[in-house]
């Protein structure tokens, strides 16, 4: 325990010791801003699908989670780069030789960015949220928006485990951010185009649809278990990649 | 520190073939061979960062990772050094310190011994060759640990760097810790060294005091050139 706790630290120090954990924050924070911005102007102009309405009114929070499609990029590049820069600037030698054992790394470093993309996702949601309330105006409400807020940095917090996981296992910046690209942004769009029984539930089992669910959908938990299971089994896939290939 | 017939395969290279050695405390014992002789794998894998093909490396009988502060046991300085640069010397010693509970006050204390404490707060990227070098020592040596293991210290150092390293070493394998380095400048290891091991293509080629190689030489630059005569690369 001691001794990933001293992991921790070093992971603490070693994220918020470059440039790249700034700038990743303040885009999430602008994405956030100007998409939960955007969003509350579209309700405005009737623009909004009706699921998005409870008792006839917009919450804001439901806003801030439109708004997340964007933001959530930014913090998907934070926690992918956290992992991945340690392969693409050779550090992870270093890491290595402070902390030997890989599956212990591996978690002082989930356990630093989902810290990190809670916090940070919880205010982003305040933020868009903040943004939404005024430009919706009577057709909104601010009921709830804590607790959406919440829930906004818990499936960042899972999200950026993913990340991390993923990075360790396909070790490359480019390959990894493609391919959570392809998870989250890219294929379930293709899936439930055709509106196909069989291709909607597979959509539903994809990390960011499964993530929607837990957001905003009737049955949040099995969206969270969804997105989970695939943090979980990143991570293991991560941890057997670091063990088993030379640094 | 053992090395067990040590081997490790890259494919189809042999690149560290049945290295069979003991490295002992209280001095200095140089690391030589041509390039691509196995010298930085056989540190990597004693470092657990390269996984041997077969054989071990044993450090007071356990594997590296088996330590619990493995920094306060083995400090080492690796070829590429190994640093990110966008971030400071400094941080990268903090994060290093945090990693195995060694006090901060360590962290400057290392950078001062290295001649650092001006460019502590420079990004790493902005360093010098030599810096990043004395950086990587000032890391070596911040656990206070009684095995040091160096690659090539003495690149990208000025004349003042490499005397400071010399007396460095000397002055940690007389205080009974075990000094392993590597190093292509014969002259130098000639002046620093108590105990040779030379390999050639991953084998073996000496392991022997310094005086007995060069016995029978001009200098130590003529017993390499025979002992390794027939490894080098072509
Ligand atoms: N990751 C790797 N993949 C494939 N081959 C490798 C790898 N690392 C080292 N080798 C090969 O292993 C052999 C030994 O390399 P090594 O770097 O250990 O030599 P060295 O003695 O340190 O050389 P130098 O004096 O040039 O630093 C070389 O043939 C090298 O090409
Ligand atoms: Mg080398």
């Amino acid at each position: 325990m001691t001794r990933l706790r001293a992991a921790i630290g070093a992971e603490w120090t070693k994220l918020w010791t470059t440039r790249t954990v700034w700038w990743a924050l303040l885009s999430a924070l602008v994405l956030m801003a100007a998409g939960a911005g955007q969003y509350a102007l579209y309700a405005g102009n009737g623009d909004l699908p009706a699921s998005v309405f409870r008792d006839g009114l917009v919450p804001a929070g439901s806003i801030a989670v439109l708004a997340l499609s964007f933001a959530q990029l930014a913090f998907l590049a934070l926690a992918m780069l956290a992992m991945t820069s340690e392969f693409s600037t050779g550090t992870i030698r270093s890491s290595l030789t402070w902390v030997p054992a890989r599956g212990r790394l591996l978690l002082a470093k989930c356990a630093v960015v989902a810290a990190v993309t809670f916090v940070t996702g919880v205010v982003a949601g305040l933020l868009g949220s903040l943004v939404a309330r005024p430009l919706l105006d009577d057709l909104g409400t601010s009921a709830g928006v804590l607790t959406q807020s919440l829930k906004i940095g818990l499936y960042l917090a899972v999200l950026g485990i993913l990340a991390v996981g993923l990075g360790a296992a396909l070790r490359g910046p480019v390959l990894t951010l493609v391919v959570l690209l392809l998870l989250i942004v890219v294929v379930p769009p293709l899936l439930q185009v055709p509106d196909i029984a069989v291709l909607n539930a597979v959509a539903d089992a994809m990390p960011g649809v499964a993530g929607n669910h837990f957001l905003e959908g009737d049955s949040p938990l099995v969206g969270l278990a969804i997105v989970s299971a695939w943090a979980i089994a990143a991570v293991l896939a991560g941890r057997a990649v670091l063990q088993r290939r030379d640094a | 520190m053992t090395l067990e017939k040590l081997t490790k395969r890259f494919g189809a290279t042999v690149a560290v073939d049945g290295l069979d050695v003991e490295i002992r405390p209280g001095r200095v014992t140089g690391f030589l061979g041509p390039n691509g002789a196995g010298k930085s794998t056989t540190m990597r894998m004693i470092l657990d960062l390269d996984r041997p093909t077969s054989g071990r490396a044993l450090l007071d009988g356990r594997s590296y990772s088996a330590y619990e502060w493995p920094l306060r046991h083995v400090g080492a300085l690796l070829e590429a050094g190994a640093v990110h640069p966008g971030r400071t010397g400094r941080n990268h010693l903090l994060a290093m310190a945090r990693s195995n509970a060694i006090p901060v006050r360590r962290v400057d204390e290392v950078l001062e011994l290295a001649g650092l404490g001006g460019s502590a707060r420079k990004r790493a990227g902005a360093y010098s060759m030599g810096m990043r070098q004395r950086l990587g020592i000032a890391g070596a040596l911040l656990g206070d640990p009684p095995v040091v293991v160096l690659d090539e210290p003495v690149n990208g150092l000025d004349p003042d760097g490499v005397r400071w390293i010399r007396g460095l070493m000397r002055g940690l394998a007389a205080e009974g810790r075990t000094v392993f380095v590597s190093s292509h400048l014969l002259s130098e290891m000639q002046v620093t060294a108590d105990h040779l091991i030379v390999i050639g293509r991953g084998r073996l080629l000496a392991d022997a005091p310094l005086a007995e190689i060069v016995a029978g030489h001009a200098s130590l630059e003529d017993a390499y050139y025979q002992l390794t005569d027939g490894s080098v690369l072509s």
